[in-house]
């Protein structure tokens, strides 16, 4: 029992960060319907960013953090501009959007490992503390990503109900031609929403960062596990993304309860085929 | 010189991967991204045989391809239910069960240890251990093989599932059998990524799982993506290319520790400035092609096939009492109709008075949630689109659904019933059948398109005409499904009047040669000029059906509509 | 081999290697190719691992060479495992490079090059895959690194030593692995420990918590650790941060892992390994740590130091074989030379002999991590079960 209640609490933590990475890769895809691969190294280089403005600088991790986020914002766009929307205007078919981005994905985790080494990048004893609920353990780190995504996913959700940005963005969404005729700046639409999105992951490389820290490679499963979460709960649908990626932890945690735990990521995409097979739109209603 | 031989082996064995991978994603249009596990899936079989059951190779690797082509089948099935990006994320799903299986299921895998030892092949009494020796197999195999999917990709069955590729709707309405496309391309792609995959398994004699990871089929994609997709030659040039450049790179003279991290970055880079400055590919697919002289020859004047035993005035499609409902709302509550042959009967009716539904019901597209439908007498009612247009009914779609990336021509070829060159088994074993069917097709498809006054067109792309040819297209389209009742979803709206002088007659002229045709339209001066009969349909039912002259003196009728 | 008998031979080799007439099989250059992780998921054993050999070519060719003529490193990448890549290394090694001895790393890169080595008897000396599979697959291939199967059952007499009965063990989910735990439950079942859980992830990944919860809910006596770096340091991270305080021994401790781990967490972890320590009375590992640590600001890890012995095996190798005479730049002369001798200096200290199945035996040390140090608490004698 202590087991399955420990698996239960990774599970929500773990959640919680595909979550995080989910509504802001839901975001841009959703609105602008691309699959921005280039989300899991542009997360990467965040946290890169991030730990060589703690590391090098000595800036404080706050500081580090927003400035990350700035950079990612920055980096989200300029991929937008320079690659995505020519080609989207060309009118080129998604998947060679798809594959300009993996494109990218490979020009950016090589240059990280040329820039900043190969070696893996930590914060030195940067400790939460260790808190019991009965038998189980859960880390500062854990409740710390949990808050961190709720709290995002709150104001991303009040943003698009309330924000100046938010209508516009909601009703690119729903309707791309739709909010052209009534006379919405798509493209301004896109920047806000890449430079969103990509916030969004630096927010949660900086999670990764004091979890297990960066190293180059981590980019890949961010932007895999986004995706799943994104298209297991619908894709333009902040909620389907947040749904989505709390299910894939807790699948991915507590599907382990009585299998060895090398199928842990067969379970996972085990589940996602069923569920695909079964919704092939999502869980929630995907367009 | 060996290492020369082993960059063109490897040329080789990815030309095999990218045109096969090309003709699920290129000409099928299935966005689905797990050809490296069939590759594995191939590679691994033919391991397993011959190390640990002592399979000769050549068996080995046949049962390889058959039991990855069974596979393939397998994995066709999410693509009969979701599309786009859904398919991606399922088959990239599919891929990383197959290699988390490969690298778990230790004792018949060798998990990730991989499989060593694996006998290599042996041509002729020589062993292919040199990857000179062995470039000799691979390259005639791929040869090969290139050959083959080219026949294939320029067949009726290729055309087919272009046809698909463009729109899953309307190549139903032609009669094709969507589930049956899928799974055989499917099967065929994933059968001969097998072919690499055992021919990789037996030159390195040695196979594990990180060999097949979402990293090889992302780089196939790049070589389809790079090379042009559709375009086979193109899928070559796209291997060629990716396999060469990073060997190229090789030759740089960079800083010893990073230089191999500058090459991959560069190789990222060169992608995507070559798809930022040419997304369609280096050698893109082509829509419109020249004709052969004979077939320019052969085209006579057109005439409708006529019909053994028709008679005029006799109730051939009928639905009785259909209803269908969506959740909450009926989009058909209780449609009765019966349409005549010889006889052309115009569907009236405010927007969402279901006529397109009915339509939909009629054709198969929606299964009614109650009532019956039968074609002269015989019932049927649970068939699926293709099937029903194979018994003789035919529809179009009021927003078209051309194939648009294809000529004007394969528009209509596509159409024909019927066609030997539909099964695959035709287009390798019956090569000359084939060949003869398909030039008579094309006189026939000529004179269609005289006839509907497209025939200087013929070799163009559909996406670049008017809207007026668009609509003549669409008709030109059914008629060479060769159907006896035909169902036209507005034909004629929105068609300038010279066009609509030259549709109108068409119209009469089947009609007059026994066909049933039924149109829904909402211009009143049209129906009484082409209908015989008119149904008014609102809420879901046919209200009245009369004369049209009848129906347009019923004052309550012409006050709902007109307002 | 001393160092003074290399430096001796080394100065022979300047004075006499001038006036002597070029040999019609004297290649201008010995190159010396190497097969390693330069990129993909793990491209960090690359870098350190041609760090390693870097230096050992430095410092050969500071010296005059080998017999006069220098030696030239040709690195191939492999991508973190992918074989096709290494075999295309392998092929643009021999035709390109024309080299007859690599250094490669990685079982399965190792393994996909064995029957290259084979066919063109070429010198193959691996130092960084573990797995039994590289066993027996070319006559002319070679480990100078212990067996991972080796060290874990050196891990499982030392948590007997200790007086453990329960044990947990968590390892990567890859060749390693596998043939890690498959020995511990060998081994100790016959010492009559019992194995209470054998937790594997996937080897590129960053969150094991699933892993973790399930040894905490075993509760072990001890961990061992068996992943290499740098999950060896996230595994140590994890445990400590889900409030397990047990025991933990590891078969793989580097700086890298310190720095993942932290210091904190990192104090007491045992380590069972083949012990590479610069410490006085190994000149030859001092030799390496200081110029390392001069060039990259850091401690080499065991991985380098692998790399810089294999390429002081090949050199030797070269010598022998060169004082035969005959066309000796081939991989099954320098094969044939080692053979002659199996015993090499190590850089971990004394002596290392390569046994009949190509791999070389060194003492295992137990270390334990104090303040990111490691320091060494005993010996044990190496012994293959």
């Amino acid at each position: 029992m202590d087991l399955i209640l420990q698996l239960l609490a990774n599970g929500i933590s773990n959640g919680s960060q595909y979550a995080l990475l989910g509504i802001g890769f839901g975001l841009i895809f959703g609105t602008t319907g691309i699959v921005h691969f280039a989300y899991g190294p542009v997360f990467a280089a965040s946290a890169y960013v991030m730990w060589w403005l703690i590391a090098a600088l000595g800036l404080p991790f706050p500081v580090a953090v927003v400035l990350g986020m700035a950079f990612a914002a920055g980096f989200g766009v300029l991929a937008y501009l320079v690659i995505y929307e020519p080609l989207v205007e060309r009118g080129s078919p998604s998947f060679v959007v798809l594959v300009a981005s993996l494109g990218l994905f490979i020009v950016i985790a090589n240059t990280l490992a040329i820039v900043f080494g190969t070696d893996a990048k930590t914060l030195p004893d940067f400790s939460y503390g260790i808190y019991f609920l009965g038998d189980v353990v859960v880390t500062g780190v854990q409740i710390a990503q949990v808050l961190v995504f709720m709290a995002v996913a709150l104001a991303l959700s009040a943003f698009l109900k309330y924000g100046t940005w938010g209508s516009a963005i909601r009703a690119v969404t729903d309707n791309v031609d739709m909010a052209r005729i009534v006379g919405i700046d798509t493209r301004k639409v896109a920047i806000v929403v890449f430079a969103i999105g990509s916030m969004i992951s630096a927010i949660a490389a900086a999670n990764l960062l004091v979890r297990e820290g960066a190293s180059t490679h981590i980019g890949f499963f961010a932007v895999f596990y986004a995706f799943i979460a994104v298209v297991v709960g619908g894709v333009g649908s902040i909620r389907g993304a947040a749904i989505g990626g709390l299910l894939l932890g807790l699948v991915e945690s507590t599907g382990m309860w009585k299998l060895p735990t090398e199928w842990q990521s067969t379970i996972a995409f085990l589940v996602l085929f069923v569920v695909m097979l079964w919704r092939p739109t999502g869980l929630l209603r995907g367009n | 010189m060996d290492y020369f031989y082993h960059v063109l082996v490897m040329f080789c064995l990815y030309a095999i991967l990218a045109t096969s991978f090309n003709v699920v994603i290129g000409l099928a249009g299935l966005f689905a991204l797990s050809h490296a596990a069939f590759y594995a899936i191939g590679a691994y079989t033919t391991a397993i045989l011959t190390t640990a059951y002592g399979v000769p190779v050549f068996v080995a690797m046949a049962i390889g391809v058959v039991l990855t082509a069974a596979v393939g089948a397998v994995a066709a099935l999410p693509a009969l239910r979701v599309g786009g990006h859904y398919l991606v994320v399922v088959t990239l799903a599919l891929q990383v069960i197959v290699i988390d299986i490969l690298r778990n299921a230790q004792g018949l895998t060798g998990g990730p240890d991989g499989i060593s030892g694996i006998p290599r092949i042996v041509l002729f009494g020589q062993s292919l251990s040199t990857p000179g020796s062995f470039l000799v197999l691979a390259a005639i195999v791929a040869t090969a093989i290139y050959f083959a999917l080219r026949l294939l990709a320029v067949s009726p069955f290729g055309r087919a599932l272009r046809a698909m590729r463009e729109n899953e709707l309307a190549v139903q309405s032609v009669g094709k059998n969507v589930v049956a496309l899928k799974l055989i391309a499917f099967a065929l792609s994933a059968g001969t990524a097998a072919i690499a995959g055992s021919l990789l398994a037996h030159y390195i004699a040695f196979v594990s799982p990180q060999s097949f990871s979402i990293d090889e089929t992302i780089l196939v994609l790049a070589m389809i993506i790079l090379g042009g997709t559709g375009n086979l030659f193109g899928a070559v040039v796209g291997a060629f290319i990716l396999v060469l450049l990073p060997e190229i790179l090789k030759f740089l003279d960079l800083p010893v520790g990073t230089a191999d991290l500058m090459r991959n970055a560069f190789y990222g880079l060169m992608l995507i400035v070559i798809l930022r400055f040419r997304p369609e590919g280096l050698f893109p697919e082509r829509y419109r092609y020249t004709l052969p002289a004979e077939a320019e020859q052969a085209a006579g004047a057109f005439q409708l096939t006529p019909l053994a035993n028709f008679e005029n005035g006799a109730v051939t499609l009928a639905g009785e009492n259909l209803h269908k409902n969506f959740g909450g709302i009926v989009a058909a509550n209780g449609i009765d109709i019966e349409l005549r042959a010889g006889l052309v009967t115009g569907l009236i009716g405010p927007n969402g008075a279901g006529k397109t539904t009915a339509f939909n019901l009629l054709t198969g597209f929606l299964t009614p949630t109650s009532g019956t439908i039968t074609l002269r007498g015989r019932p049927i009612t649970d068939r699926r689109p293709h099937r029903i247009v194979h018994s003789g009914v035919a529809r179009s779609f009021q927003d078209l659904k051309l194939f648009r990336r294809m000529s004007v021509l394969d528009n209509v070829l596509v159409a024909f019933p019927n066609q030997f060159g539909d099964k695959l088994h035709n287009v390798y074993f019956r090569p000359g059948a084939v060949a003869a069917q398909e030039r008579a097709n094309i006189a026939r498809a000529l004179e269609i398109l005289e006839f509907v006054g497209l025939r200087e067109r013929a070799s163009q792309e559909a996406d670049g005409l008017s809207y007026a040819e668009e609509k003549l297209l669409v008709i030109a389209r059914l008629l060479a499904t060769e159907a006896e009742v035909l169902l036209l979803d507005e034909p004629l709206s929105g068609l300038d009047p010279n066009t609509l002088a030259r549709v109108l007659p068409i119209v009469r002229r089947l009609a007059a040669q026994g066909r049933t045709v039924c149109l829904i339209e909402h211009n009143l001066d049209v129906i009484r000029e082409v209908c015989d009969v008119a149904a008014y349909l609102d809420g879901g039912r046919v209200l009245t059906i009369g004369r049209p002259e009848e129906l347009m003196k019923d004052p309550q009728l012409l006050e709902r509509y007109i307002q | 081999m001393s160092r003074r008998i290399f430096l001796a031979s080394a100065l022979a080799a300047g004075l006499i290697g001038p006036v002597l007439p070029a040999h019609a099989q004297q290649p201008d250059v010995y190159r010396i190719g190497a097969i390693l992780s330069m990129s993909g998921s793990a491209p960090h054993y690359g870098t350190v691992m041609s760090r390693g050999a870097l230096i050992a070519i430095d410092e050969i060719n500071a010296a005059g060479g080998v017999d006069g003529t220098k030696l030239e490193l040709a690195i191939e990448d492999h991508k973190s495992g992918n074989t096709q890549a290494a075999v295309a290394g392998m092929n643009r090694l021999i035709t390109v490079a024309q080299s007859p001895a690599v250094m490669s790393s990685f079982s399965g890169p190792t393994v996909a090059i064995a029957p290259i080595s084979k066919e063109k008897e070429v010198f193959v000396i691996n130092g960084g895959g573990v797995s039994l599979r590289m066993i027996g697959v070319s006559p002319y291939m070679f480990h100078n690194r212990s067996l991972a199967t080796d060290l874990a059952a050196a891990a499982v007499h030392r948590a007997q030593a200790r007086g453990f009965k329960r044990i947990a063990q968590i390892a990567g989910k890859s060749e390693f692995g596998d043939s890690v735990i498959a020995a511990s439950y060998e081994v100790a079942k016959k010492l009559g420990l019992e194995i209470v859980a054998a937790e594997q992830f996937a080897t590129d990944a960053t969150n094991i918590d699933t892993q973790v919860a399930k040894l905490r809910a075993s509760r072990p006596d001890v961990v061992l650790n068996w992943p290499t770096t740098p999950q060896a340091g996230l595994v140590v991270k994890r445990v400590r941060e889900m409030g397990m305080s047990q025991p933990v021994i590891s078969m793989e401790w580097t700086g890298e892992d310190t720095k993942i781990a932290g210091v904190a967490n990192s104090n007491g972890v045992e380590v069972a390994t083949d012990y590479f320590s610069p410490t006085a009375d190994n000149a030859m590992g001092q030799r390496f740590y200081n110029e390392y640590k001069q060039r990259h600001g850091e401690d080499p890890d065991f991985y380098a130091a692998n790399y810089y012995e294999g390429v002081h095996v090949i050199a030797e190798l070269i010598r022998r074989a060169k004082i035969k005479g005959g066309n000796y730049w081939n991989g099954a002369r320098l094969t044939e030379a080692l053979w002659e001798d199996p015993s090499f200096a190590s850089v971990y200290g004394g002596k290392m002999t390569f046994q009949k199945n190509g791999v070389a035996l060194k003492r295992v040390a137990i270390l334990e991590v104090a303040d990111g140090q490691l320091k060494l608490k005993e010996f044990m004698a190496a012994r293959t079960e």
